[in-house]
């Protein structure tokens, strides 16, 4: 990474806001119109000057369980596709296997699948599974949206690894399994993460799932919990919004944690 | 919920039988049907359902069960979420369905006919009945309604000068004399969705226009009318993206003076601070012709249940549900109509504002009366046409024959 | 070839085992696949077994609760392709899909080569960049909504400020599917940025320097050292972003429903409507396969193409 001196790079910080407000307009409106009522969306002022919180103060007091359970869902999501997709990436990226490229190919078709046609299959299946309503149905049926993907990315960066490295553990007599847990991992630990943030992020805005799994309110993620403001003619946007900005919150604060480890480089970089 | 044995079951099912007996829907004597607890699932939001909970527990009581467990489903996903649950033969024990729907989900064979459960559906309007019939029989039935209306800023009519519009011609007039500055004189939706259908329907059976000849003079007719609201400029091309509650919010923010909306605005209307507004039946083709509007409004109907004591549990409930009183207290709550007409005089009282709707509702058309199943394609065609000709890339009747071709 | 490039090409050759003991050694590569392959049976082979056979019969409510689906042959795609509105979701899906790509990747990547450099607070503002992603879709479209409303939107009045007429960007047919595809363009920035941010981080930095001291930076720099170090990513991020744009449903339902007169209809909203609104599922199952068809067609073109960039 360049690293020049803080004077040359406050200009660079300048632009970076002023992109970034451009970018984020939209995001200001949604929070600006929020703390108008959201009744008013047609003719919102440009400034909230007297703010109206009650939109926060039922998201607040109605959805915390569902943002929870989002939570919840969402990490034991990343946990579920790690463990299914690390170790077949690895297999995929270093193992010449026969029918891997078959496999791959096949992750590439699974994501062509629109959301509805497995939300059907889904249903019938955990029904008579008694997965309908729970928390790990909707982890597992979630990991639908992460697990290709994170197997086609870890593979991309994986591929860079010298064989070398697991070569030299394996001389030495350990297993398949322990050179994968001593050595790939660590040095593709930045590729983790990644392939982890955005299996949070999928499994964070899923809808249809949430939709089709779940018919109570208690498990209930915050996708859905969303459309409780919602109804065929009439619809409430004050809560929808503050529900949707306090949807937003946690997944950024993790997300700025997570970029250090992202910044660090993922591609086969670290490997030197 | 399948949690009483056998033998209360067959209590349960001897009480029925006496019950079933009985004229009309309310039990003369206190009834004990066990410790059932019915799954209902609405499509109510956070605001309407207590307003129906307070309905759900009356009648819990009223018919002798434990309780109701009452979820709530959002809007778009429900129909998903049915056939879902249908294939799995998991359905709740009471289901809430928007009337168009009922005919296509009874189709399927799920829904069991109501007519055993002492429904007295003599006095609704013929509309009701027909929106939540199939094939002769009745699965599902409506206790509150709602139609359309026009509804207009008395103040914005009062400055310009301008008398509530009762025909075609007199509303142009009225919408081209009250748009001024940055108002509209009249807003209504036109969406890409069974929602612009819906506010089309109006103007195209008033005019004598049926859905199963979209070709016909009547409905190009309509078209015309509507095209040339927007032409003139007293409606915003935005109309074609606008839902009834973006429209609202046009109405309410004073961008427009007069709308096609209907009464469950009213919680919002009667709220808004400084807005004086009355609301009148919509203006018909020529003087003297009778308005016809669309029926809308939730059934609720009772799925086939392989415990037959659960079943008929249900069906009470939803009997119950229908009765006058409580039509009132959904009426009143969310903002609509209670469908059987002697209720209707008494919500009157309580609410002036939806006198107009109720008289619309009296003579109001179910969308599926005349189709049947086949009334999504036709409703889809309908809202392309109106989208078409609104749009001007066609005229009316070009947009009406491009469809139906 | 040296020993390193070798390595480096080559795949993990341990010593080789003799006889059953490489039958061993097999099964224990393949486990570690098997998970990520019952998963993918499950999960993924019925659904898209059951769609296609889906596409054949005529599916209709009905079939929800008696389970018969009359086998119809080819008679759905006959009607979906030849009704009037395929044709128009065929382009608009082409032109939506082609517009949304280019634009994403190219300003994700610009994205990308801006916060290549370190500089104060560009990890709390890529981090912020995700916000257009995060959002869920109901509230980012019905804010876009109101922005773009032709009449009060922000977006007029921001332009009316400089002169500029009021564009009827979700009114008119001819701006709609514009105006859908800079929303999309808007969502999906955040995903290629991320992406191809971390293959940047990736390009050792030697490479930099030594091209510097030939003289050969910026332009030329990206050319001949960013750009090839970055296809693998590339072709990640083209592959699926085209894969994820021909699914986009919610973005396009939230801020037109497909109007307006279908300006914005694509196969995907098709094939929603057609399950949804008119019950006919064994069409929506037909155009969806068609739907799947064509990123199938392109994914096989594309991974060609690229391979055959590489070997030379």
């Amino acid at each position: 990474m360049k690293k020049t001196s803080p004077r040359r790079t406050l200009p660079m910080t300048a632009v970076g806001i002023v992109l970034l407000a451009l970018m984020l307009f939209p995001v200001y409106w949604m929070v600006n119109v929020s703390l108008q009522g959201g009744g008013m969306a047609a003719s919102s002022s440009f400034f909230p000057l007297s703010p109206d919180f009650s939109g926060y103060e039922k998201a607040l007091s109605q959805q915390t369980g569902n943002l929870l359970t989002s939570i919840v869902v969402a990490l034991g999501t990343v946990l579920v596709t790690l463990v299914i997709s690390t170790p077949a990436a690895y297999a995929l990226a270093q193992f010449r296997l026969r029918g891997g490229a078959f496999v791959q190919f096949a992750l590439l078709i699974a994501q062509m699948i629109p959301g509805i046609v497995i939300a059907n299959s889904l249903y019938a299946l955990f029904n008579n599974l008694r997965l309908v309503n729970t928390i790990p149905g909707l982890i597992l049926a979630d990991s639908t949206h992460a697990v290709p993907f994170a197997i086609l990315i870890m593979t991309a960066f994986m591929r860079a690894i010298p064989p070398s490295l697991v070569e030299a553990a394996r001389v030495d007599g350990a297993g398949h399994f322990r050179a994968f847990w001593s050595i790939i991992v660590p040095v593709s630990r930045n590729s983790i993460i990644t392939a982890a943030l955005f299996s949070f992020l999928f499994a964070w805005s899923d809808f249809i799932f949430a939709l089709t799994l779940t018919s109570s309110n208690t498990v209930k993620p915050i996708t859905l919990g969303i459309y409780d403001y919602l109804e065929g003619n009439v619809q409430s946007w004050g809560p929808v919004l503050a529900t949707a900005v306090m949807a937003s919150l946690p997944a950024i604060v993790l997300l700025v944690v997570a970029q250090r480890y992202i910044a660090a480089g993922a591609l086969g970089g670290s490997v030197k | 919920m399948k949690k009483i044995t056998l033998a209360s079951g067959a209590l349960a099912a001897t009480a029925a039988l006496a019950l079933a007996g009985c004229a009309g829907g309310t039990p003369s004597e206190p009834v004990d049907r066990g410790d059932i607890t019915l799954t209902i699932t609405d499509t109510l939001s956070e605001t309407s359902a207590p307003v129906y909970q307070e309905v759900y527990d009356a009648c819990a009581a009223e018919i002798g069960i434990a309780g109701v467990e009452a979820t709530h489903v959002a809007g778009s996903g429900h129909i998903a979420k049915l056939l879902q649950q249908i294939a799995s033969r998991d359905l709740p024990d009471v289901v809430m369905i928007d009337n168009p729907d009922v005919q296509q989900i009874a189709s399927s064979g799920a829904l069991s006919p109501l007519t055993e459960y002492g429904i007295d559906t003599a006095d609704f309007p013929e509309g009701v009945i027909a929106a939540g019939s199939y094939d002769g029989e009745l699965y599902g039935v409506a206790p509150m309604v709602n139609s359309l209306g026009l509804i207009y800023n008395v103040e914005l009519l009062e400055a310009a000068g301008v008398e509530v519009p009762t025909t075609w011609d007199e509303l142009r007039e009225a919408a081209q004399a009250l748009t001024q500055g940055s108002t509209y004189g009249i807003a209504f939706s036109a969406a890409n969705s069974f929602e612009g259908t819906w506010q089309f329907l109006p103007w195209m059976w008033s005019n004598g226009g049926n859905e199963d000849d979209l070709t016909s003079p009547e409905v190009v007719g309509a078209l015309e009318f509507v095209t040339s609201l927007v032409q003139d400029g007293s409606a915003s091309a935005s109309v074609v993206g606008w839902s009834q509650n973006d429209v609202t919010d046009q109405f309410i923010a004073g961008n427009a003076a007069m709308m096609i909306n209907g009464p469950w605005n009213l919680p919002r209307l009667t709220s808004a601070e400084g807005l004086e507004f009355e609301i009148t039946t919509i203006p018909v083709p020529n003087a003297g012709d009778d308005v016809v509007a669309p029926l809308g409004g939730e059934t609720f109907t009772v799925p086939v249940n392989e415990d037959s004591a659960v079943q008929e549990a249900a069906g009470a409930f939803v009997a119950c549900l229908a009765q006058d009183e409580h039509q009132i207290t959904m009426a009143a709550g969310r903002g609509g109509v209670p469908s059987s007409p002697s209720a209707g005089a008494a919500a009157i009282e309580a609410n002036p504002y939806i006198a107009a709707f109720v008289d619309t509702v009296a003579t109001a058309r179910a969308r599926t009366g005349l189709l049947g199943e086949a009334w999504p394609d036709a409703a889809t065609k309908i809202y392309t046409a109106v989208q078409i000709a609104l749009t001007g890339q066609q005229s009316p009747e070009a947009a009406l024959e491009q469809v139906a071709g | 070839m040296s020993a390193v490039a070798e390595a480096r090409t080559g795949t993990v050759r341990a010593s080789r085992p003799r006889g059953g003991g490489r039958v061993r050694e097999s099964v224990a590569r393949w486990l570690f696949l098997a998970p990520a392959v019952a998963y993918i049976l499950i999960f993924f082979g019925y659904p898209v077994v059951q769609n296609v056979v889906m596409s054949f019969q005529d599916y209709t409510t009905r079939t929800f609760f008696t389970g018969e689906a009359p086998w119809v042959g080819f008679a759905n795609y006959a009607e979906v392709i030849g009704s009037y509105v395929f044709g128009t979701a065929l382009s608009n899906t082409a032109l939506f899909t082609l517009g949304s790509i280019v634009g994403q990747f190219v300003i994700g990547l610009l994205f990308a080569l801006f916060f290549h450099r370190r500089f104060p607070l560009s990890n709390v503002l890529r981090s912020l960049l995700l916000l257009p992603w995060l959002i869920p879709i109901i509230a980012g479209t019905s804010v876009w909504k109101w922005i773009l409303d032709q009449d009060g939107g922000v977006a007029n009045q921001l332009l009316g400020a400089f002169g500029i007429p009021a564009v009827p960007w979700l009114s008119s047919p001819d701006v709609a599917l514009i105006a859908v595809i800079i929303v999309n363009i808007w969502i999906g920035i955040p995903f290629n940025t991320t992406l191809l941010y971390s293959g940047l981080q990736g390009i050792p930095e030697e490479l930099y320097e030594a091209a510097a001291l030939d003289g050969a930076t910026g332009w030329k720099a990206f050319w001949h050292i960013t750009w090839p170090s970055l296809r693998p990513v590339v072709t990640v991020v083209l592959v699926l972003g085209v894969i994820y744009t021909l699914k986009v449903l919610e973005v396009i339902l939230g801020l037109t429903g497909g109007g307006p007169a279908n300006a914005t209809a694509t196969l995907a909203t098709e094939s929603y409507f057609r399950s949804f609104r008119e019950f006919q599922f064994g069409e929506g199952a037909a155009v969806s396969n068609i739907l799947i068809l064509f990123s199938l067609v392109f994914a096989v073109i594309y991974l060609r193409a690229n391979r055959k960039q590489v070997d030379e």
